[in-house]
Parts: structure tokens; C-alpha cells; sequence
């Protein structure tokens, strides 16, 4: 199983490499010694980090140089638009074989080290011999890879910025398939976070709703970026918005002049095989959209099952206090996450119990104070918030902010939990529909 | 020295059991305008199908401008009609829906990309500068044979083939097409090849080859 999970992983590494050898179809040999050395050592140097540091730290350090990939992509198609657009626009800039090789070989060594690295994250916690096949199947598939490039069409070309984009959303589709490594969710729950934080402290400082400029229909614009969707439509935008920008400066580069021929055919025949070219080069553009469309898919529904118990319901005694016991049909030591419905005088709450990885007992509501209360599972050493997929360490819940679950006072005893019944009611209902958050259910 | 832009060694081309054209040797110096005659169903279109690679040989060997037919795949069949042949209808089959310059403007997008100007200048050049925007059915008989031209020469051919084009025009629009071609043939120096059964626009060619049940029955050269 662990092998079949790697398959779509290892199919966007064999991706990485076809484009690097299709941009740089002269030094083949040194491109796979690259590609398959550097995808080695990332797998290498991936189950060092999981190895020496704990998951948290490891997946981090891999998750935030998938960021980098992402920011420098950023940086590369501001430039490369600029380039077109900005003053006395350039075409193509000519790029000689020697600065192919270089720019195939620089880009080889990340990507195989990312990618290894990525793999690595997905398979953990796994003994010694799947890496072994890991970095074998890696090496072999960059040879096949190459092997495979030689029958993509010969039309279809790339530059530099086409190839970089094509590397970094294969990374990034990679990196989809695990929760940890998963950057499509955080984003969108920044941009949210951003513009609310944004439009709350701007509207604050005019003194909003008492200015005088602002009529009822200016609020209800206003209300759109409360919405749900402004997050995931924000988080879209700067996901795709640098596959458009390199897109838009391929489709608008600059052919070159071919009013030098006279005779009005041939001039057209070698316009239409320089716009045959371009449209070529859109190609990879193109898949970098589907790619990474196909990361947003996978942030969005995780082929990962949850624990997610049934809520049990709860009795609360004459003194108003709901005792749990440790032991009995639901072992709270289990080290997994367990839920509970409290029901009374026509309130109600969810909340869960779970023990941390050092062995206490914790709980808090099925709901954090910032999101919709849709709830949290539990996967793969974290629980989750189902509406924005933040993953939550077992080892800092219990503790309050963010998306973290609110916690709720307990008393441990031999024999079980004792709650407050008033104050989890108290504290659901301040939580979930307490004025501080926004109707609607947005964040 | 003049090379030969058509060559043919025994071309044949048959439907069943019926023998459009029989064995046909036929050799097409560059530049020259070969006006071919017969009656009808004597090979005159079968042949100018197969010289124009809108039709495949049953047997023999066709090269045309240096290049084998008979081993062209449909693609490149396709492309070579596209870069080397201009056709020429006795019917136009121009698109009715769209004006003369978009009907021209349709076989530079075939070929490669449209210019507009470029069309315009063409369509000036036949003589339809004022007629730009008309569609075919606003357009007389000669008018569209004219457009049909200019759609033909668009995209610089080697090769204009001439499937009876002056077949449905009066003694008037003929004679003016047929002094049109021979302008544009001089200026842009293709080979004409021009099905007629009219022996006075035969007679604008240098030479006259007879086909009768698909067989070359006679050759002569003109006194032009």
C-alpha cells in the first residue's frame, strides 16, 4: 500500500525530469546523473530530517522549501511579464546552449532534492527498505523519464520560465498528497485572515458603520469579503496567478520581424511557424494549470480518512457534572480522538477527549473559536479542522488561539474525567454563536 | 535552363473497371501554360485531380516541382496543395456568406495567417479594389472568377490549375480573365494548366494537348 501511494508522486518526478531533458535535450547524460543523484540525496536527506528532528519540524523545513519553490515562481513570472509588457518589451531573449545546461542542471538539483524529499514525508513513517526502493524506483524512473521524452512531438518547446513552472507545480502537486505538506489550504486560510484582519482594522479606524460616506449598499458590497468563499477564491488567485502571468508573457511576447521577405506567402508561412512555435511554448503553461488545479483538488478532498467518531451522548448528574470514565467502552487512552454530545435544557455541545502524546488527557470543543464549527478529525499524528484544513499537533491541543480546538477545564481522577456541564454549554455558545463571530459562517 | 516542374511516366487512374486515364507521359517545363482539351469524360479533370494532388494515381509515377506525390501522406498532400497549387473552378465555389476579401483572407488562414492588406492588394491587383466587401451573390460572373483568381494567386503557387474557369462566362468576362492570367502569369511566372473545351481559350497557351477516353491523342504548340 505504502508503495501505491507513491505512484502519483513518482509520475510528477518522471513529469520533472521529461521537461528538463525537453528543454535541454543536448546533455542528457548529465541531466539524468543530476536528476537522479539529487532525488536520491532528497529522499536521503528527507529521512535525516524525519529521523533526527520530530515529524512537526521535518515536515516544516520540507513544506516551507515548497514555499520557496512557490515564491521564487512568483518572483520569475513578475519578471518575465515585466519583460514583456514593461518599456520597449523584449521577446524571447536568445539563450545559448551553455546557459540550457546550466539552467537545467540548477533547477535538477532542488527539484530532485525536494521531490526525493517530498516522497520521503509521504511514505513516513516507514522502515529503511521502502526508502531503499524508493530512491532505486526514483533513479530508475528519471532514466525511463528521459527515455520516455524522446517521444513527446519535437514542437513542443519550453522556456526557462515555462519550465520552472511546469517543476514547481508538479512539486507542489507532489506535495499535495500529504496533509502536512499541503501549502493550496494554509494559503487560503492567510488570504482569509488577511482580508479580515484587513478590512476590520481599516473599517475601525473610519469609524465604520457611523461614517457618513457609506450608504447600506456600499455594506453589502463590503460584506462579500466576509463571506466564505473569500479565502478559497483569494487562495485560487495567487495559486494560479503566476501560471497566467508566465502564460501571458509567452502569448504576448514579441515575434520576430519577418518584414525583411518580400514575397507576401512565404513572409506568412514563417509568421504562422513563429506563432506555431509560441503556441508550442503555451503548452507547459497550460499544465502547470491542471497540475496544480489538481493540487487544489487534492487540498480540498484529502484521500485520507479521518478518525471521526459518533459524538456519545452524555449524562449530567443532579450537581451538573458529566463523569467520563478512562476505562470502560471508550479507553480515553487510547491515543485517539473521541466525541461527545451534551444535551440540556435545550442547548447543546460537542466536545472531545484526547490524550496528548506524553499521556494527559485533554478537552475541547469540537470547534475552534475563529472557524464555521464543522468540526475536527483526526489524521496521521494531528487533528484537523474540516473547514480549513489546518492541521493541529496532538501536542498543543489543550492549548488556546488559532484554529486550535477551545479548550475546556477538566478534572482528572483515577477513575475518569469530571466536566462542568453549564460551562462547556457556556463556552460552545460563546464560541459558535457568540457575536464575535461573523454570521455566515466565515472566519 | 528550364526545368521541369510536372512529370509523369505512365500516370494512370482508374474507378473499378473504368480507366479515367491510361497510361500518360507527360513532361511540364516551369513557367509554361499548357491549356488541356478534350470532350467530356475524355480524362481532361481526372487529370487536372491528380496534377493538383486533390486525387491519388492508380498507377505510374507523378512528380511535381521535384517532389514524389505518391509517397505523400494525406498530411502532406495537404500541405503540399496548400504551398505549391492554386485551383481554379469553373463553378468558384466561393463562400457565399462571406465577402470577396474574406473568401480570399480564407485561403491565406489556411495557408498560413491572414493579412488583410495584403488580400486587399491582390483583389486590387484582379481589378475588384471597389469590391471588396461584396459577397459572391452580389458579385457578376466575371467578378467572381476574378475573386476565385486572386483567392488562387494568394498564396504565391507554383501551379495554377484551370478546371474549365471561363466555362460560364460570356466572349467579354472570358477574353478579360484570360488576359488577367496571362498578366499575373508574367509577373508572378507559375505554370498554368487550364482544362477547357473551347479551342480559342486553348489558344492562349503555349501548348495544347488533346486527351480523348483517356488517352493523349494530340500536342501542338500554339503561335503565341
Amino acid at each position: 500500500m505504502s508503495a501505491l501511494k507513491l505512484i502519483p508522486l513518482l509520475l510528477a518526478w518522471c513529469g520533472i525530469v521529461a521537461a528538463l531533458a525537453r528543454y535541454c535535450p543536448a546533455r542528457r547524460t548529465l541531466l539524468m546523473i543530476s536528476c537522479a543523484s539529487s532525488f536520491a540525496g532528497g529522499a536521503a536527506g528527507g529521512n535525516l530530517l524525519l529521523t533526527i528532528f520530530n515529524g512537526e519540524i521535518a515536515y516544516s523545513v520540507v513544506k516551507a522549501l515548497a514555499g520557496a519553490c512557490f515564491l521564487c515562481l512568483w518572483v520569475v513570472a513578475l519578471a518575465a511579464f515585466y519583460r514583456v509588457t514593461g518599456s520597449g518589451g523584449q521577446g524571447t531573449p536568445v539563450e545559448h546552449e551553455k546557459a540550457y545546461v546550466f539552467t537545467a542542471t540548477a533547477l535538477a538539483l532542488p527539484a530532485g532534492l525536494l521531490a526525493g524529499a517530498i516522497c520521503v514525508c509521504r511514505l513516513a513513517p516507514q522502515g529503511v527498505a521502502p526508502l531503499f526502493v524508493l530512491g532505486v524506483a526514483g533513479i530508475l524512473l528519471t532514466a525511463v523519464a528521459i527515455g520516455i521524452e524522446r517521444f513527446v512531438p519535437a514542437d513542443i518547446t519550453m522556456t526557462g520560465e515555462a519550465l520552472l513552472v511546469l517543476i514547481v507545480s508538479l512539486l507542489l502537486f507532489a506535495s499535495s498528497f500529504t496533509l502536512q505538506l499541503d501549502l493550496f489550504s494554509p494559503l487560503s486560510m492567510k488570504v482569509m485572515k488577511f482580508i479580515h484582519d484587513f478590512v476590520h482594522q481599516f473599517f475601525e479606524s473610519m469609524l465604520v458603520p457611523d461614517h457618513l460616506f457609506f450608504r447600506r449598499d456600499v455594506w453589502e458590497y463590503i460584506g462579500y469579503l466576509f463571506g466564505s468563499g473569500v479565502g478559497f477564491w483569494g487562495g485560487l488567485l495567487i495559486w494560479f496567478a503566476p501560471v497566467i502571468l508566465i502564460g501571458a508573457a509567452i502569448r504576448l511576447e514579441r515575434l520576430p520581424s519577418v518584414s525583411h521577405i518580400r514575397q507576401g506567402a512565404q513572409r506568412r508561412k514563417l509568421l504562422a511557424a513563429f506563432i506555431g512555435e509560441r503556441r508550442c511554448r503555451l503548452i507547459a503553461p497550460c499544465m502547470a494549470v491542471l497540475i496544480l488545479g489538481a493540487a487544489v483538488y487534492n487540498s480540498l478532498f484529502p484521500r485520507v480518512e479521518y478518525w471521526d467518531p459518533k459524538p456519545v451522548a452524555v449524562v449530567v448528574n443532579a450537581s451538573g457534572a458529566i463523569l467520563i470514565p478512562k476505562k470502560g467502552e471508550i479507553n480515553l487512552e487510547d491515543g485517539k480522538l473521541h466525541k461527545y454530545l451534551l444535551k440540556q435544557g435545550g442547548r447543546e455541545a460537542r466536545f472531545m477527549i484526547l490524550s496528548t502524546p506524553d499521556g494527559r488527557l485533554m478537552v475541547t470543543l469540537d470547534a475552534c473559536a475563529i472557524c464555521k464549527p464543522e468540526g475536527y478529525g483526526q489524521a496521521e499524528g494531528a487533528v484537523i479542522c474540516y473547514y480549513c484544513k489546518t492541521l493541529i499537533p496532538l501536542e498543543t491541543v489543550g492549548k488556546p488561539g488559532g484554529c486550535n480546538p477551545v479548550p475546556v477545564p477538566l478534572k482528572v481522577g483515577a477513575d475518569g474525567v469530571t466536566l462542568d456541564a453549564m460551562t462547556i454549554l457556556n463556552r460552545w455558545s460563546e464560541t459558535v454563536t457568540g457575536s464575535s463571530r461573523i454570521k455566515g459562517g466565515g472566519k | 535552363m528550364v526545368t521541369d516542374i510536372i512529370e509523369t511516366r505512365g500516370l494512370t487512374r482508374s474507378y473499378g473497371e473504368i480507366c479515367a486515364l491510361k497510361p500518360l507521359d507527360l513532361l511540364v517545363p516551369e513557367g509554361e501554360w499548357l491549356s488541356v482539351m478534350g470532350h467530356s469524360g475524355s480524362g481532361k479533370s481526372t487529370l487536372l485531380n491528380l496534377l493538383g494532388g486533390l486525387d491519388r494515381p492508380s498507377g505510374g509515377s507523378l512528380q511535381l516541382g521535384g517532389e514524389d506525390l505518391m509517397t505523400l501522406s494525406e498530411d502532406g498532400l495537404a500541405r503540399f496543395r496548400r504551398e505549391f497549387v492554386g485551383i481554379i473552378f469553373q463553378q468558384h465555389h466561393l463562400v457565399p456568406y462571406l465577402t470577396a476579401l474574406e473568401n480570399v483572407m480564407m485561403a491565406q488562414y489556411f495557408h498560413s495567417v491572414p493579412d488583410e492588406a495584403e488580400a486587399c492588394s491582390v483583389l486590387e491587383r484582379v481589378g475588384l479594389g471597389q469590391r471588396l466587401k461584396n459577397r459572391p451573390g452580389e458579385l457578376s460572373g466575371g467578378e467572381q472568377q476574378r475573386v476565385c483568381i486572386a483567392r488562387a494567386i494568394i498564396n504565391s503557387p507554383k501551379l495554377l490549375l484551370g478546371d474549365e474557369p471561363t466555362g460560364n462566362l460570356d466572349h467579354q468576362n472570358t477574353g478579360m480573365v484570360m488576359e488577367l492570367l496571362k498578366e499575373l502569369r508574367s509577373e508572378q511566372r507559375f505554370t498554368i494548366i487550364l482544362v477547357t473545351h473551347n479551342r480559342e481559350v486553348a489558344a492562349w497557351g503555349d501548348r495544347i494537348i488533346s486527351l480523348d477516353d483517356g488517352v493523349l491523342v494530340r500536342e501542338e504548340r500554339t503561335c503565341r
